[in-house]
């Protein structure tokens, strides 16, 4: 008999991320009503929806813009310089990363690996790839959304 | 039920299938230091200060959250270990910040009573510190700087006072304890139950000092 006791540890938590996915693609972002009623719907605690739903870059927490940027930040991007990635989406678009800009048209977000180490540094835009970012690059591919 | 025979420390030694390395090890009076465990909550391994060594495995084991299996061999204070929790204990530091000289808590903490013991000294790591502005109520007092996420007081909240408040939200070095989805510390958030603050290992969760605001009457001067 093990000792772990399981109230953390309940199979309705495997219901948190669906639930939160299909709220997003409602309403395009989790909004603090819907944490709260998922969680009443699980039976949880609201703290710990709303911590599954920051945890996670691609659940979004806040509106977000018509275009989603995500750049990666982790290590191997971060070799490559992400920081000159971000610092130029930064300096074009004119907003910081969480942020979204005054015309609706972009969404700055940072995220984790994305799976395409070997294109660092890399970042998505919307369910497009984008890698080997640079400077010039990456305004050519700004140039793509509208 | 079955007993497991195990060796701990070269003494050979047996307990109840189920139980932890660390159980095991209290019942044999051999002292592992923990952070982030308590008995009366539901282990998560969150601070790894408790690592052991066990022969044949890849890594060193978390012995709060690992059950004795038959034959295991376990170290619990070999150099090896001994230089690891060192290491962590350095690591928690690198972003905890304030001064223990300073801090209220210092006498009753025990990441301050774990690196004295394991003789660290400023942190070799210099990272980023994490700063937040301290909140208080009139029940408890939240300073997010020393706080090291060992998540005891979320469990606390939940298991024990059964209020679920707090929780723990955001990522890597983001992270940190929130009311809610992420409230202010409000008058009404927290009753004064205190348990949180109880279980805290650090100088994080405090009872409020308001040493102003409770005066009343004429103010006293000695001439
Ligand atoms: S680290 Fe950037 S894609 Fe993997
Ligand atoms: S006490 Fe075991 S991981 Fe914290």
């Amino acid at each position: 008999m093990t000792k772990i006791k399981t109230q953390t540890i309940s199979p309705q938590n495997e219901n948190i991320l669906i639930r939160l996915k299909r709220v997003e693609s409602q309403f395009g972002y989790i909004p603090e009503e819907s944490i709260t009623e998922v969680a009443q719907s699980l039976d949880l605690p609201v703290s710990e929806i709303y911590g599954v739903a920051t945890f996670y870059s691609f659940l979004a927490t806040k509106p977000l813009g018509r275009n989603v940027i995500w750049v990666c930040q982790n290590l191997p991007c971060h070799l490559k310089h992400a920081e000159i990635t971000i610092d130029n989406l930064e300096r074009t678009l004119g907003i910081k990363p969480g942020e979204t800009t005054s015309d609706n048209k972009f969404s700055l977000e940072l995220t984790n690996c994305i799976g395409a180490c070997d294109y660092a540094p890399a970042m998505l835009i919307n369910r497009d790839l984008h890698g080997n970012l640079t400077p010039n690059k990456i305004s050519q591919i700004l140039k793509l959304y509208k | 039920m079955a007993e497991v025979k195990v060796t701990i420390n070269g003494a050979q030694t047996s307990g109840r299938e189920g139980v932890t390395i660390l159980e095991l090890a209290q019942e044999n009076g051999i002292k592992i230091p923990t952070l982030c465990y308590l008995t009366e909550l539901s282990p998560t391994g969150a601070c790894r200060i408790c690592i052991v060594e066990v022969e044949g495995s890849r890594t060193l084991v978390g012995s709060c959250h690992t059950p004795i299996t038959p034959g295991m061999i376990i170290q619990t204070h070999s150099p090896k270990v001994l230089a690891t929790r060192k290491v962590i204990i350095e690591l928690l530091f690198a972003s905890h910040c304030g001064f223990c000289m300073l801090c209220n808590k210092a006498n009753v903490c025990n990441l301050r009573e774990l690196a004295a013991d394991l003789d660290v000294g400023l942190s070799p790591f210099q990272t980023r510190k994490r700063f937040y502005p301290i909140e208080d109520n009139p029940y408890i007092q939240i300073d997010r700087t020393q706080c090291i996420l060992c998540r005891k007081c979320v469990r606390a909240c939940r298991e024990i006072a059964e209020n679920g408040i707090l929780g723990i939200a955001y990522r890597s070095f983001d992270t940190k304890i929130v009311i809610d989805n992420d409230q202010p510390l409000a008058q009404d958030t927290c009753r004064d139950c205190d348990i949180c603050i109880s279980v805290c290992p650090t100088g994080c969760l405090s009872k409020p000092k308001k040493l102003s605001a409770a005066k009343t009457g004429k103010p006293l001067i000695i001439c």
